[in-house]
Order: structure tokens, then C-alpha cells, then sequence
């Protein structure tokens, strides 16, 4: 797996610290922090406020000194990546998961906004939760997602990938239920949970096909050339099986990115604490999903259906986003609604097989987004001031509905819309349904054959 | 036959009449529970529990605990911490029992008091039926020789199982059939509709033909086909079809779905409350919006509550329909599940927890086994009985009006011994000025400073809109709002206009606001569009990098950058305010208030709130009148930092109209036939201070005569003092502020508070309120009241037929009563009576907050608003006789209620004397001094420098003192 990185020796002037040794500081930190404020948690030993919150401020600038160091450090050696491997993860016979980290031209961007807006939300949440219960609970799932994202970006395959992948699941679901005493936050979890997990199935089952095909899931192995003018590396793949592996991938980052039919969750997932919000779904969590298919692009190219697809998903969220963010009367659900459509756009543009320009979308809409999430309780404030600075005539909105359509029409659209294109409802009647009424009957016949044990009432509560 | 069918056509039956009326009945009464709050944007404290005030307090919040399932007290967990820290005393206990009724239990042994004493002061414990069990094997409770003690507990305590309370339980509408909760079946959707019906300018596209009401709205949108529809919910369009085909109003749907749901006439109050109650946060605010459309802030909308009760009710019956159909239940079967009320079955070891809170109860009374065993089984069943009425919240209350005896207590005392020690002495030099502050309670520690900095100066508190009740617009206002109490109706319009030199600055202010509101307008609506979305978040978004980066990191620079780009960008001309009219002039018809006021009205409102202050000659060179609000970003709840007297408004114009009317000549003429003589060369000058980032601004600066202007500079070195030291005061609250920093960092601590995205708590506003004095300064001026204590400035030597009394009272006592009580309730039951924790509010229709993207329209306050709340009952101290007093309280029904029912605490100070006389159920009671002496301090910042906590109050010397005798 060495076969592409270029001799250390090169690159003499970071010979005292390898880039290999910064991007596997960089992964790690945030997971060390964690697991050391978890142990002292579990061991007992309360941390004050004062001592999380700089620890993760000094955390966050450690790792924005790293990720600017890897970026010298490529640009000095004029270097198009850097990996660094450590052996196998997983190993039977031919089968490997190596663990293998690798850093090029488009995670760099993304390693430095997840190190930057980390570090922005810990600032911002030191004080925003302060005197909260569960303010070390915030910043423990805060530095476990950053260490997943860190891995879903400098991840050099995609069984590493779909490790960092699952712990933004995770983390993203615990802190959706984060005010976990109250029941419609833990409902709402679930359903995201439940969202994520569904879609998984098609990450995983790509990887799988992928190291079935093409014999690897190491970009290195199936992807010759640098990013952004990446390819399949000699005839790994057939065209069918690249639009197996492309559709399946879409259907993993169609969850993470809250793409039609599955937008649903997003605005459940406003249930946590502000901050939470921007971080998770208006800066990074919501752009995994574009990453995995900008980064599996050159799979995409090979497939004229599967770039179709992401196409056309995008193109429909990013409808279907901008109109339900328009019928939204709430300010959380407007904005997360707005990300979807343009998280849409940014599909349709890998689709299209740009490069660049998603990337740049995405880092600007995490920018703007995060922003807004943050900004969000000062709507009242905002609109006052700018109705009173209007003279109390703020441009009619949404009128041309009025011009452009029938009554009916404009009705009916509008039903549709405040609906949310009945998304949910066809989830969960026809997606899951059948699941669920299986379930239902196996729990009947085992209630008539008696096979469960009387619980006592009282300690289902425990 | 033929007839009747015409009859019904036309003209309601007799019978279809009276059940309109009755419905319209039930739906009042109902209503009367729902919270009064309206859009949050205009915050008005008030009594959260208005609508039982016509009950004593006790019995008010009992029921209203178990009507609505919330707590009526603190948990006793917190009552008891506080006897261990001796925030309450024995001595307490025992007052507050014996006040009680007494009964013998065991004669010559045990009588109730000294049980209940004995139980309160020894911790009685209580037991939970899911543990008891563990407790009992697990913990050995019983090792120690209990257990033959507990054999008879086991016997006794389950003879006298009392009765369920006589309180009416929570009213049910239909909340479930089935195994299925149909209220979480129909939440999402009717949510959801109330928010795009009600918004005010959220959505890009605003609900269609809203013009039709909410029903109609609703039934036009929810009508489409083609919709595909939850499980349960389906045929919900055919059901508002059918509706819209029929063409039912508001009320044939009620009445309908109140028959296909079983509920008999009868029942139809109480179902209706349950049905309400389930959200009670939005049907609220469509009833408030309804009674009162002046409170919608944009978008006026016909808003009815019996509509959004038909819209409820259609959704529930398709959803029992839908469950139903499901189920295999027939129509009969809906109407009888609400008959099939679950009676909560006791808990199988419920038994074991009474015994063993019997026999821990008893060992605490130190009843022996052998003891009991030998006692006549009436005497047995009387002590058991006495114990188990001596229930977790009969233990709370007395624990409560403990504590509150404590608070009562300290603050007497304190102030007795400040009159005792100080008596008001007549000044006979002039002070340098006089300065009025809103007698809000925040304002009591600047007063306080600007003392201890200037003590020529003198300070007064009359309530913030200093009589000037006007509906008043600003230069920059795009409508004008009322800024006076809410109970009063504004007739007098104000407004704020360029001078005349000056209105090509205007012209070019007001251009260029619009062009960046039209700026901000399309970018705030362009990143939620798609195409410009496309534009704002892929190209231009350096533009949000800084400010996303600077506001969180430096929020106080960034918001001093925005201030200086404004200023020069857009210039701000001198400004008027046009407050005169001339007799003839009348209401103006399309607004329905006067142009202004006459001057005979501008001498009536000077005079009424001189006069109230007890302030009619030895005016000061300088008289300044700041009125109060507060600025902070990020809050929604912003407005309920601004002044209270003003409507939830901002009080500056107030305190810069009473100024210039109190500098008119004429005024002043008049006002010399009314006994009040102000100096030729007295000045007053309005202002305002922001209680949040801590400004002092002054108003008409241009117009100070030049021979006050050296003065006035003096004076505005004293504020910026005094608001630093002010500023350190309110920082030694919060842990993010260094408790050593002295008053120039605090000052930055607090500025830096008001422009932070990230801070919940830009100050506590009202929190910690717990008195009000009503009173010469002189009694107070010198004592730590810790920002507890609002401060209304009355002389009862001038009031002899106590009118300013009355007028006092009739203003302070509802609205420090109201946010007294608003802030009991939101802290003893934070999550049901106020909104919860502030983190993750979610504005919607900039009409209210939900917790996440949909949950119920949370009213009341926030958790960061009231965690350093005590929760008593707020203390009034009047400084006059309590005969007086009495006679004008009980001369104000209103008054008489809040005092008689036990909503407000009231002591009086006796004017000449200094006695001081507590109000005690329905008698006075002298209070006798106990107090050696209060601890002393030069300046306040001695006392409460590097302290978190609630202060004591202390005597605060003066750095200087110039009343030499008399000290201790």
C-alpha cells in the first residue's frame, strides 16, 4: 500500500516532523481527548467547567496548527497527498482492512473546516451551556465527533471511512437526544438514528462490493492519479459494477446529507442544543454525505446511471428543500430545509463531475449555514429592526405563488409542501410498514405462546 | 314535519340554541386556563396564575397543581437544605406551626404542633412504592430492632388510606384509545398548522387565504387530494371536504365531534379544558390573539379560539376513526373508551412504603413498639391518621411559608434597625441633583452607587414611564407602540421628529436604512432560496466568514465595529419630540389618540408624579429621569428585561418627555398653583439606562442651558462610576466573570454580555425580586438590598388623604406582584409553568418559542432567566400606619384580592414613629426589634466582592459619612 507515497527522505525540510506524524497526531488528538475526559469521568474525578472548556479550546487550535502544518508541509515537498499506513485493522487470508490514513487536496479543506468550526463551537458552547447538566456530556460527544470526522476525511479507505461515519451516527444521535429527560428528543433521536442506519446498508454493502470487484477499498489501490483529476486505476471496475457500487454509495450519503426521500430527520434533529445544530447541520455532519461521493468520484464518472442518479436526487432536494423551507414558519426547520436544497446543488454538481466547485460549495455553506444556525434565536431581534429600518413595509413575499398559479394549484402545492412531499408518511407506511407489522405479528404470536416473562410493571421503568 | 325543517333552516332550534350557549359556556371556561401570555415580542410579566387568584394562595396553587400536574412548591429536598445551611431557622418552624391549628393526638403527650414540629425538624422520609422493597432487603433499615415496630405499621397504615383530595383532578379530553396516544397522532400536523397560520414573517410563502380564518384556512389547504397521509390520519381530507361541502361552521364541528366522541353536555367544559390543555401554549396565544388583536406584532389575522378547537377536534376524530378502523372498534366503542377512565391501580407494594414512612415517622416521634401495642386502638388509628395528613405537601407548604418567614424576617429587622439607627432627617442643603430611576428592583444597586460616589446626590423611584402614558414612535420606529403600564390605555400619541435644520439628514438617515434593509432583507431570504442560495453560499461566503469568526470570538469589538460603520454610514440628525397640542386640537381620527399633550395634561403628569414621589420644593441645580430597558442579542425573551412600567417597552422617551415638560415654563407655572414649586434654575434632563450593557444615555444634551453644562459633565462622571461599580455588582453573579476584576472589567464583562450570540443569561433581569418598599429614601438609602428590592419613592407627611398612596399601590402592587409571582411559578415549576432551558428554543412565527421543530408554544420564563431565583411571595413594605394602608387597599378591589388571598406579604413603617407592623392572616402584629446591629461596610463593593451567592443586607457606611452621628 506504500506503492504510492513518495520517499520521506524528499520532503528534507519537515524531516524533523513527517507529515505522516502530523495527520496521525491530528486523527488522534480529539479521540485522546476524549477517552481521557471519559475516564476521568468514569473514574470519578469531576471536571470544572473552565478545565473542559480549555481543554478543548487548546485541543481545536492544536489541531488547526496540524492541519495548517500538513498543508505547508504538502505544499513545501509539492506533494498531491500524503498516507500514512499502520498495518491491518483486520486481517483474514486475502480480506484486509487496512488502517490507512490519507490526506490530498480535497480532504485537507475539509480536515481544516472541521478543525476551525470544532473550535468555533467549543468557544461558542462554553458559554451557551454553561450551568447545563450536561455540559461534559457536550463536550465528550463533541471531541468523539470530531475524531469521527477527522477519520472520515483522512480516511485513506472506505472501510475507515464508514469507522468515522458511524461515530458522527452516533454522536449525532446522542446529541439530537440530548435533553434526554424530556420524550419528544429521544423520539426524534431514534428516528434519526433509524434514518442513518437504513442508509448505511448502502455504504456498507458499496464497500463490500468494492473490495469484491476491485479488490480494495484503498483510494490508492482503485484510484490512480491526484485529486482532482482522479480516475479508476486500470480495469478494476466494469461499468455495471460501478453503478452498483455508485448507487449504493448514493444511498449511504443520501441519509447523511438528508436527501430526498430521506430529508425527514433533519429538522427533528433540532431537538439539541443550538450549537449542536450548526456544528452537526449546518457545517460538517450534513457534507459527509458529498464528501464519500466526491471523494468516490471517479466511481461515479465510470457510470453514466449512477452519476444520473446523484443528478437527479440532487436536482429533486434541492426543489424539494427550497420549497419547504419556504412554507416553514419556524426558523430552525426554514434553515435546515435550506441546507437541503443546497446540499441538492452539491449533488448535482459531482454529478456533473465538477470537482472544485462542490468543494468550494461546501466549505461556503458550511460557512454561511453555520452562521445562521447560531444567529437563529436573534430572529425576533433581526426582524424588528429590519421592519422598523423598511418603515414598516417589508416587500411582500411568496405573492408570485398568487400570479403564476391557479388557485387550486397553488393550494395543492401548497399542501405538498407544508408536508414536506409527504416524505414521512411514505416512509413510514411503505418503506417500513412491512417491517414493522411483521415485527408486530411476531410479537403477538409470541404473546399468545406465552414465551415472554412477566415483567413486573415497576422495573421497566429502571 | 315541513315546518320544522324551515324553522331549523332559518333560525337555530331552541334546543341547538342552548347547546351554542352552553358550548360558548364550556369554551370560556375552559379558556380561563389557558396562559395569558401573547407573542413574545411584547413580554408582560403577570401573575401566571391569574386565573385563581380569587382563591387564597395556598388553596389556589393546590388546585391549580392538580389541574394542570405541576408543583405548587419547591421539592422539600430544597426546603430541607435550606434549614441545613440555616437559610431557615428552628425558630421559623415553630412560628409558622404555631399559627396553625392545634388538636391533641395523645392527651398530655403529643398534640399536632409539636408532631408536626417533631416531623418537619427531624426529616420525615418518604418512601416510593417501586423501591420500598429494595430499600426494605437491601439497606437494613429494619436491623436495628425495627421490625415489630413495623409489624403493626404494616397493620395501621393501611386502615386509614385517605381519601383522594378534594381538589378537582386534571380535566381529560380523549387522549388515547386504545393502546394508541391519539394526542401524538394528531400533534405534528395541528402543530405545524397553527405555526404557518399564526407566522408573522417567518415563511417565504405565507399561508394561503388566512383572510378566512383558521378553520378555513386550514380546511382549504387540508382539503387538497392526492395527499398521502399518516396511518391514522387518513381521510382527514375527506373529512374537511365534507366540512367545506356542508359548509359547518366553527361550532356545528365542536358540537359534532363532541357527540361521535361520547362526551355528554354535561362533560363538555372538562373535556374541552383537556383537549386545550394538551397544548396549552398555542391554544393560549390564538385565545389571547383573539381577545386582543392589537398584540399581533405584523400580520393582523382573524384569530378565534373555537376555530382552532374545530381544527383540533376534526384532526381527533379522524384519528380515533383511523385508530379505530385499526383496531376493529366500532363507533359505540369511541364513545365509550372516554368513559373507560384506567383509575391508576395502587401500587402492590404502595402498602409497604406507607408502613415504613409510618414507622420511620414514629421512630422520629420516639414511639416504641411496646408503647403502641399498648395504646386503645382509637388512639392508635389518631396518631397514624394525624401522621399520614401530614403529607409530603402539607410538609412543603409549612416548609415554605418557613422560608418565607425567614426572608420576611431578615428584611424587617434590617429595616427597622436602619430607621432606628438613622431616622430621616429633613436635608436642608440642596443636593447637587436629583436623579429618578424606574423603581425596578435592578435600579436599586446603581442608585446605590451613585450614592456611595456622590452623596450630594439624591435618587428617586417612581415607576418608568413617569406618568407620561403615551403611545409614542421614534424617529426610526416604523409604527409607534404604547410605552405605559399595559392596564392603562394610552391616549396621547408622541413622536420623535428631526429639527427642522436637521431633516436632510433625516431624508438621507431613512434612505439609506432602507436601502440596507432591503440589503439584509434579500440576503437573510436569498440563502434560504435556491438559485441566490446557490450565489450567497458558494460565492460571496467570505462575506459571513468574518463575522462568523469575529462574533464569537470578540463579540464586544464586533459589535463596537458594527456601531462606528452605522454611525457613519448612516448619520443621525438631531432630534424633537412633538409632545405639545394646542386646546382645540382633538383626537386624531384615523389613529384615535390626541396629537400630543396640552398643557394643562403635561401639567397633570409632572405634578402626578412629583407629587407621588413626595418631592414638591428644594429641587437640586440638575434633575435627570432615566427611563430603563435592556439590549441583548440572541435572547427571545429579550423584552422581558425591558421595563415593565412601560408595557414591555424601552422607558428612554418617557424619561426625555417628562424632562421637557418639566422644563416648559408654562408647565412650570401651572404646576406652582398645584403646591409645587420648581427653581428657575432647575434643568432636567431625560435619559435612559440599559440595564443589560450598562449605557447611560441622556437626551436634548443641545438644550442644556451653558450654565448647567459644567454640571452636567460632573454628573455623567458620577453615572459612568456608578454604572462600573453597578456593572461589578451584577458580575459577581456570573461565574464567566473574573470575581476580581474590579469595576472597569466588569463593565467590559457586561458589554460584552449584551453583544455575545452565545450567552443565555445577558443579565437576570428580574430574578431575585422578593420586596418592594414603599417609602421616604431616607429609609432605605444606606442599606445592601442586593437588587431585591424595588424602591417606589412616597413621603406619607405629604399625602394626608393618602390619594398618592392609593395611586401608588393601585400601579406598583399588581405589577411587583405579578413578577413576583411570574417568577415562583417559572422557578418551582420550570419545565410546566415557565419554558424550560433556553438551549434549544426554536422562534416560531416570531410569535413564540417551541422547544425543537415542534412541540408546544412554551410560555412563561426561561431557566436561565429564574435559576437564582428564591421563590417567595413578594414583600411589600409601606411607610405608613397599617390603618392607612388597609384603607386603601381594601378601597381597591383589585388590591383587596392580592392582599386579602395571601398573593403579596405587606409590613408598614410607621412615617413617625419607626414601629413596624407585619401583616398576619387578618390582623397586624408589631414586629419587635431584635436585631444588635447590621454589618457595616464603607462601600458596597466591600460586601459583595468575590460572592456568588445571595447577600444579607448590610449597612453601607459611605466612604466618607456625612451623617457622622448616630453609628455604631
Amino acid at each position: 500500500m506504500s506503492r504510492a507515497r513518495r520517499p520521506a527522505e524528499e520532503t528534507d525540510v519537515f524531516d524533523a516532523i513527517p507529515p505522516q506524524l502530523l495527520l496521525t497526531l491530528l486523527v488522534l488528538s480529539p479521540g485522546c481527548v476524549f477517552l481521557g475526559m471519559a475516564l476521568l469521568w468514569l473514574s470519578g474525578v469531576k471536571l470544572s467547567e473552565n478545565t473542559i472548556a480549555r481543554l478543548a479550546n487548546a485541543t481545536y487550535v492544536f489541531c488547526g496548527a496540524l492541519v495548517m502544518g500538513l498543508a505547508g508541509s504538502l505544499w513545501w515537498a509539492d506533494l498531491a497527498s500524503v498516507s500514512a499506513g499502520s498495518g491491518n485493522w483486520y486481517e483474514v487470508h486475502e480480506f484486509q482492512i487496512p488502517l490507512a490514513l490519507f490526506v490530498d487536496r480535497l480532504s485537507l479543506p475539509m480536515l481544516g473546516l472541521t478543525a476551525g468550526m470544532t473550535g468555533l463551537i467549543a468557544v461558542f458552547s462554553r458559554r451557551y451551556l454553561h450551568r447545563e447538566a450536561g455540559f461534559l456530556r457536550f463536550f465528550l460527544l463533541l471531541h468523539l465527533f470530531a475524531f469521527g470526522c477527522f477519520l472520515v476525511f483522512a480516511a485513506g479507505s472506505v472501510d475507515l471511512l464508514i469507522g468515522g461515519w458511524e461515530i458522527i451516527c452516533v454522536t449525532s444521535t446522542l446529541l439530537v437526544a440530548f435533553f434526554q429527560q424530556r420524550p419528544e428528543p429521544v423520539k426524534s433521536a431514534l428516528r434519526v438514528f433509524a434514518t442513518y442506519r437504513g442508509c448505511d446498508i448502502g455504504i456498507v454493502t458499496g464497500a463490500f462490493f468494492l473490495h469484491h470487484w476491485a479488490g480494495s477499498t484503498l483510494y490508492q489501490s482503485v484510484f490512480k492519479g491526484d485529486w482532482p483529476r482522479q480516475s479508476l486505476a486500470g480495469e478494476t471496475l466494469a461499468a455495471g459494477d460501478a453503478t452498483i457500487i455508485g448507487l449504493l454509495l448514493l444511498l449511504g450519503a443520501m441519509g447523511k446529507s438528508a436527501q430526498v426521500p430521506f430529508s425527514g430527520w433533519l429538522p427533528r434533529a433540532m431537538e439539541g442544543p443550538t450549537p449542536s445544530s450548526a456544528i452537526f447541520y449546518g457545517a460538517i455532519s450534513v457534507h459527509a454525505g458529498a464528501y464519500l461521493l466526491l471523494r468516490l468520484q471517479p466511481v461515479l464518472v465510470a457510470s453514466p446511471v449512477a452519476s444520473g442518479a446523484v443528478v437527479l436526487i440532487g436536482a429533486l432536494s434541492a426543489v424539494h428543500g427550497t420549497m419547504v423551507a419556504r412554507v416553514a414558519s419556524d426558523v430552525k426547520t426554514s434553515l435546515a430545509y435550506s441546507s437541503v436544497s443546497q446540499l441538492g446543488l452539491i449533488f448535482v454538481e459531482i454529478g456533473l463531475g465538477f470537482s472544485w466547485l462542490p468543494l468550494i460549495h461546501i466549505v461556503g455553506h458550511a460557512v454561511v449555514r453555520t452562521l445562521q444556525f447560531l444567529k437563529a434565536p436573534s430572529a425576533l431581534h433581526e426582524f424588528h429592526h429590519l421592519h422598523a429600518a423598511a418603515g414598516g413595509h417589508l416587500p411582500p413575499t411568496g405573492a408570485h405563488y398568487g400570479r403564476l398559479l391557479p388557485p387550486r394549484a397553488q393550494l395543492w402545492l401548497y399542501r405538498l409542501a407544508l408536508d414536506r412531499g409527504h416524505h414521512d408518511a411514505i416512509i413510514d407506511r411503505f418503506l417500513t410498514g412491512a417491517p414493522r407489522k411483521f415485527a408486530q405479528w411476531m410479537n403477538r404470536i409470541e404473546r399468545q405462546l406465552r414465551l415472554t416473562p412477566k415483567i413486573p410493571k415497576e422495573s421497566s421503568h429502571g | 314535519m315541513q315546518a320544522q325543517h324551515e324553522n331549523s333552516a332559518q333560525l337555530a332550534s331552541p334546543s341547538e340554541e342552548a347547546r351554542s350557549l352552553r358550548l360558548k359556556h364550556a369554551l370560556e371556561h375552559a379558556a380561563h386556563l389557558l396562559p395569558t401570555q401573547g407573542p413574545i415580542g411584547v413580554f408582560i410579566h403577570h401573575n401566571t396564575l391569574h386565573a385563581f387568584q380569587h382563591l387564597p394562595f395556598e388553596k389556589a396553587i393546590g388546585e391549580a397543581s392538580s389541574i394542570f400536574g405541576t408543583e405548587p412548591y419547591m421539592a422539600e429536598e430544597a426546603y430541607r437544605q435550606c434549614l441545613a445551611r440555616g437559610r431557615i431557622l428552628e425558630a421559623d418552624i415553630w412560628d409558622v406551626i404555631n399559627r396553625e391549628e392545634n388538636e391533641v393526638i395523645l392527651p398530655g403527650r403529643l398534640d399536632r404542633r409539636t408532631l408536626r414540629g417533631i416531623l418537619l425538624l427531624r426529616g420525615q422520609a418518604s418512601f416510593d412504592a417501586a423501591t420500598v422493597d429494595w430499600v426494605l432487603e437491601e439497606t437494613g433499615i429494619l436491623e436495628s430492632g425495627g421490625h415489630a415496630l413495623y409489624a403493626i405499621c404494616l397493620k395501621l397504615a393501611g386502615q386509614d388510606r385517605t381519601a383522594a383530595p378534594s381538589h378537582p383532578g386534571r380535566p381529560v379530553g380523549l387522549p388515547r384509545l386504545g393502546e394508541v396516544d391519539l394526542d401524538e397522532v394528531i400533534h405534528p400536523l395541528l402543530i405545524r398548522l397553527a405555526a404557518v397560520f399564526l407566522d408573522q414573517g417567518v415563511a417565504y410563502w405565507p399561508m394561503p387565504n388566512r383572510h378566512k380564518g383558521f378553520l378555513g384556512a386550514v380546511r382549504d389547504a387540508m382539503a387538497q387530494r392526492g395527499a398521502l397521509f399518516p396511518e391514522y390520519l387518513e381521510g382527514l381530507d375527506a373529512a374537511f371536504r365534507e366540512q367545506l361541502e356542508r359548509g359547518s361552521s366553527a361550532e356545528e364541528v365542536v358540537i359534532e365531534v363532541l357527540a361521535q366522541l361520547g362526551v355528554p353536555e354535561e362533560e363538555w367544559e372538562s373535556a374541552l379544558a383537556g383537549e386545550l390543555l394538551a397544548l396549552p401554549g398555542w391554544a393560549g396565544t390564538f385565545h389571547q390573539l383573539e381577545i386582543n388583536p392589537g398584540l399581533f406584532p405584523y400580520i393582523h389575522l382573524p384569530c378565534s379560539l373555537l376555530e382552532f378547537l374545530a381544527v383540533r377536534l376534526t384532526l381527533k376524530s379522524a384519528a380515533a376513526l383511523g385508530v379505530a378502523r385499526r383496531l376493529g372498534m366500532g363507533a359505540e366503542e369511541i364513545r365509550q373508551a372516554r368513559n373507560v377512565r384506567e383509575l391508576a391501580a395502587p401500587h402492590p407494594a404502595q402498602g409497604r412504603a406507607d408502613a415504613l414512612a409510618l414507622w420511620d415517622a414514629l421512630g422520629r416521634l420516639g414511639v416504641a413498639e411496646p408503647d403502641l401495642a399498648d395504646w386503645n386502638p382509637t388512639l392508635q388509628r389518631r396518631l397514624v391518621h394525624e401522621i399520614q395528613e401530614f403529607n409530603p405537601l402539607e410538609r412543603r407548604r409549612l416548609l415554605h411559608l418557613a422560608y418565607e418567614r425567614r426572608h420576611e424576617e431578615d428584611v424587617l429587622q434590617a429595616v427597622a434597625w436602619h430607621r432606628r439607627e438613622h431616622p430621616p432627617v429633613r436635608q436642608s442643603v440642596r443636593p447637587f441633583a436629583d436623579v429618578f430611576f424606574c423603581i425596578d428592583e435592578r435600579e436599586e444597586s446603581i442608585r446605590r452607587h451613585l450614592e456611595e460616589v456622590a452623596p450630594e446626590v439624591r435618587t428617586h423611584g417612581t415607576a418608568g414611564f413617569f406618568g407620561v402614558a403615551m403611545h409614542y414612535t421614534g424617529m426610526d420606529d416604523a409604527h409607534g407602540a404604547a410605552l405605559c403600564p399595559v392596564v392603562v390605555k394610552p391616549q396621547h400619541a408622541v413622536h420623535e421628529r428631526p429639527v427642522s435644520h436637521h431633516s436632510n439628514i433625516h431624508a438621507l438617515r431613512v434612505r439609506r436604512r432602507r436601502t440596507w434593509a432591503r440589503l439584509l432583507h434579500h440576503t437573510s431570504l436569498f440563502s434560504r432560496a435556491l438559485v441566490r442560495g446557490w450565489l450567497s453560499t458558494a460565492a460571496l461566503w467570505p462575506v459571513s466568514l468574518f463575522p462568523l469568526v469575529t462574533r464569537v470570538l470578540a463579540p464586544r469589538h464586533y459589535g463596537l465595529w458594527t456601531k462606528a460603520l452605522h454611525r457613519v454610514w448612516i448619520p443621525r440628525p438631531s432630534t424633537e419630540l412633538a409632545f405639545e397640542r394646542s386646546e382645540s386640537e382633538s383626537i386624531t381620527p384615523e389613529s384615535g389618540l390626541f396629537r400630543g399633550f396640552t398643557l394643562e395634561e403635561a401639567t397633570d403628569r409632572v405634578a402626578g408624579t412629583l407629587g407621588n414621589a413626595g418631592l414638591r420644593e428644594g429641587f437640586a441645580r440638575l434633575v435627570a429621569v432615566l427611563g430603563h430597558g435592556s439590549t441583548s442579542l440572541n435572547n427571545p425573551h429579550e423584552s422581558a428585561h425591558d421595563c415593565g412600567a412601560c408595557g414591555g417597552g424601552r422607558g428612554g422617551p418617557n424619561g426625555r418627555a417628562f424632562a421637557a415638560m418639566a422644563n416648559s415654563p408654562e408647565v412650570r407655572g401651572q404646576l406652582l398653583t398645584r403646591g409645587i414649586t420648581i427653581p428657575a434654575d432647575t434643568w432636567f434632563v431625560g435619559g435612559y439606562h440599559d440595564t443589560s450593557n450598562a449605557d447611560i444615555t441622556l437626551f436634548d444634551l443641545e438644550r442644556v442651558p451653558l450654565s448647567h453644562v459644567p454640571d452636567l459633565a460632573k454628573l455623567r462622571e458620577f453615572f459612568d462610576a456608578a454604572r462600573a461599580f453597578d456593572a461589578e455588582e451584577r458580575a459577581r453573579r456570573f461565574e464567566a466573570a473574573s470575581p476580581h476584576g474590579g469595576p472597569r472589567k466588569a463593565l467590559l464583562h457586561v458589554q460584552d454580555r449584551a453583544e455575545r450570540l452565545s450567552e443565555p443569561r445577558p443579565e437576570y433581569g428580574h430574578c431575585t425580586n422578593a420586596v418592594c418598599i414603599v417609602g421616604r429614601r431616607e429609609l432605605t438609602r444606606g442599606l445592601f438590598l442586593d437588587r431585591r428590592a424595588f424602591l417606589v419613592s412616597y413621603d406619607a407627611a405629604l399625602d394626608p388623604e393618602d390619594n398618592a398612596l392609593a395611586r401608588l399601590l393601585g400601579a406598583v402592587v399588581p405589577v411587583c406582584g405579578g413578577i413576583s409571582l411570574e417568577y415562583y411559578f417559572s422557578f418551582v415549576d420550570n419545565e410546566r409553568y415557565g419554558c424550560g432551558t433556553k438551549l434549544p428554543h426554536n422562534i416560531t412565527g416570531l410569535i413564540g418559542v417551541m422547544n425543537g421543530p415542534a412541540s408546544d408554544l412554551r410560555t412563561g420564563l426561561p431557566w436561565q432567566m429564574v435559576e437564582v431565583h428564591e421563590p417567595v411571595r413578594i414583600l411589600f413594605v409601606v411607610e405608613t400606619t397599617p390603618a392607612r394602608v388597609m384603607k386603601v387597599m381594601s378601597a381597591n378591589p383589585e388590591l383587596a384580592e392580592f392582599l386579602e388571598n395571601r398573593w403579596i406579604r405587606l409590613a408598614t413603617v410607621d412615617p413617625g414613629t419607626g414601629d413596624v407592623h407585619v401583616r398576619r392572616g387578618d390582623g397586624w402584629e408589631m414586629l419587635s426589634p431584635t436585631l444588635e446591629a447590621l454589618p457595616s461596610v464603607k462601600i458596597s463593593a466591600d460586601w459583595f466582592r468575590g460572592k456568588i451567592d445571595h447577600l444579607p443586607i448590610a449597612h453601607v457606611a459611605g466612604p466618607t459619612s456625612r451623617r457622622g452621628n448616630g453609628r455604631v
